[in-house]
């Protein structure tokens, strides 16, 4: 009987072809809206978003506009409930939505190694640290860009040699270029000699985020700038506020494709059982019970779903894992990243799509008045 | 020794405002091996008294038993696994399924049974063998001449070893050299093989081939020799 079902969808190639193709257009979008969704959801959520806390200065959003002196770090370090303090120097290219932005970070290079979950794939620290102008570059940049180790990469007033590569557990680093703090700090343009744009505070273990990030505004707010401190989860969540919005319009979007998924397998298992209903008939004539022409049908839908849905999830885990692809802005990245949970949801909607479209024409083939369909011409 | 029995079988159809009643407590016996062929005017329920007997329509009234099943008392599920058993059904446009090959038509039936790979492939060679195509096996319907498509249609309806057989104006959409052909295959079933056959036809020299010729003429049975007497 399988063989029955393929040489039928083979039958009509062309049919099967166009829904086939039509339902992986259609989840190839839903797993890039699922990969956004993802993206944002491990930015605001994930292992250090609620463990470190960003202290930036008090009413401003772009990098550029947060000046905060350097030495916030020793009083921050004082708080307690702070078990370590990372100065850091933002710049960016585009404080606007952007995916193509470039966010560089600049700390010390032995902290950075340190505290961040990075690792490098090319290139060594020594070099890092030793180089003014050095620079580690994350993997999905230098995917975006084309860069490797040794080249020399400028953008705007800045000119750094990459030096390494790195790849993170935390999808959005890798979206991110280190270097030196001195090195930002001195760059044409920003004037920033002892001041950064941000520090980052991390917890010990016992500590309230809470309780620690009202206590550091506390202390600095006799400082010459004002602060305000927030969990780094939601921080970026609130740089990233306008995106946010955006993204959860687009998850209609991913119901739509699948909606549109749907009713294209529907439409087309359709007309071809009402093509083969006397088919059927005799089918069950030479002794095919209901049940399974039922099951016949549904073999056929779901096949096509399953084929068009994973074939476009496969498409679409390709080119995000090939990509690079990010969306940031005002220095916060949202990184659009392959994963298994998003193979397994395209495959298993893709399934369950195609069963659902296949139950309306599969209770007509099955339940079809035998005598009536065998007259059919 | 009876194999299709029918008893008091009423079938009536509505047609717009009047009902037509083409079986009106019908009674038939058919005897294990026999063949017989059924006549009639147009519309005077030959097929349906087919369908009756293959369980793809229901009567209104009256029991139907073929090989000690009461058939009218089965569910369409159980009705299915019965004919898969126990009935082979010759259409008169043979209904070959397009995509499948004639190999892959006969040996539809076969899937439906508890056979092993061996066992259906040794049925599925013997049918289209009996039927003189071992050489199409591998050819599509759309490959095949009409009356080769009706032997395949015969070797799909033989090929579960079934109790009865089926066939509905087998030779109505063939040339008569071919219709030919058809006629002696069936007779050789009946005879070498014992199918019991069952055959709805319009002409008089097709069902002349059968053992026993039955004539429906408003709803009732006529032997075809009174009907030749009372003529």
């Amino acid at each position: 009987m399988t063989t029955y079902v393929l040489k039928t969808l083979w039958r009509h190639r062309t049919r099967t072809l166009l829904t086939v193709t039509g339902a992986a257009v259609a989840m190839f979008v839903f797993c890039f809206v699922g990969s956004v969704q993802e993206g944002l959801h491990r930015l605001t959520t994930g292992a250090d978003a609620d463990r470190s806390l960003i202290v930036f200065q008090e009413s401003r959003f772009c990098p550029t506009s947060s000046r905060l002196p350097e030495d916030y770090a020793r009083k921050i370090k004082a708080v307690p409930g702070v078990r370590e303090v990372m100065p850091i120097q933002v710049w960016t290219n585009n404080c606007r939505a952007s995916l193509d932005i470039i966010v560089f970070n600049g700390a010390d290079p032995d902290q950075i190694r340190r505290t961040r979950p990075i690792k490098l794939t090319s290139g060594d620290w020594q070099t890092f640290s030793s180089r003014r102008d050095a620079a580690i570059v994350g993997r999905n940049v230098a995917r975006r860009r084309g860069l490797k180790q040794g080249d020399q990469f400028s953008i705007g007033e800045i000119s750094v040699k990459v030096t390494g590569i790195f790849e993170s557990t935390v999808p959005a680093e890798e979206n991110l270029i280190y270097t030196s703090l001195a090195f930002l700090q001195y760059t044409r343009g920003l004037d920033a000699a002892g001041l950064v744009t941000q520090h980052e505070v991390l917890l010990t273990e016992d500590a309230d985020p809470d309780r620690v990030a009202a206590e550091i505004d506390a202390e600095l707010r006799s400082g010459s700038v004002a602060t305000r401190t927030r969990r780094k989860g939601a921080f970026q969540a609130n740089t990233l506020s306008d995106l946010v919005d955006l993204i959860g319009l687009a998850h209609w979007l991913g119901y739509a494709c699948v909606a549109l998924v749907l009713s294209l397998v529907a439409t087309t298992t359709v007309m071809s059982v009402q093509d083969r209903i006397k088919e059927y008939a005799v089918l069950q004539t030479i002794g095919v019970r209901p049940m399974r022409a039922l099951r016949l049908v549904l073999a056929e839908s779901t096949l096509l779903c399953v084929l068009g849905g994973s074939g476009g999830t496969l498409l679409a885990l390709a080119v995000l894992g090939t990509g690079g692809f990010a969306i940031g802005a005002e220095g916060a990245t949202i990184s659009f990243q392959p994963s298994l949970g998003l193979a397994v949801t395209g495959v298993l909607v893709s399934l369950v799509v195609g069963v659902a479209a296949g139950i309306a024409p599969a209770v007509q083939a099955a339940s079809v008045s035998i005598v009536t369909a065998l007259r059919q011409a | 020794m009876t194999l299709v029995e029918l008893r008091g079988v009423s079938k009536s159809f509505r047609k717009g405002d009047e009902t037509i009643t083409p079986l009106d407590h019908v009674d038939l016996s058919i005897a294990r091996g026999e063949f017989v062929s059924l006549m009639g005017p147009s519309g005077t329920g030959k097929s349906t008294l087919l369908n009756l007997v293959s369980g793809i329509d229901r009567p209104d009234d009256g029991t139907i038993i073929v090989g000690g099943t009461e058939v009218t008392a089965l569910s369409r599920s159980k009705l299915a696994d019965w004919r898969a058993a126990n009935l082979g059904y010759i259409f008169q446009t043979h209904n070959l399924i397009p995509v499948l090959t004639a190999y892959e038509n006969v040996e539809l039936p076969t899937l439906l049974l508890k056979l092993t790979s061996a066992q259906r492939r040794q049925r599925v060679e013997l049918a289209l063998e009996a039927v003189g195509l071992s050489d199409r096996a591998d050819h599509y319907p759309r490959q095949l001449s009409g009356g080769q498509e009706q032997r395949v249609g015969i070797a799909r309806a033989i090929v579960a070893h079934p109790q009865v057989v089926v066939a509905d104006e087998p030779t109505g959409s063939l040339d008569a050299e071919t219709s030919e052909q058809v006629q002696t295959l069936l007779q050789r079933l009946n005879k070498e093989l014992e199918i019991t056959l069952l055959m709805v036809t319009h002409d008089s020299d097709v069902a002349a081939i059968a053992t026993r010729q039955l004539v429906l003429d408003h709803g009732k049975f006529l032997q075809r020799d009174a009907v030749v007497a009372a003529g």
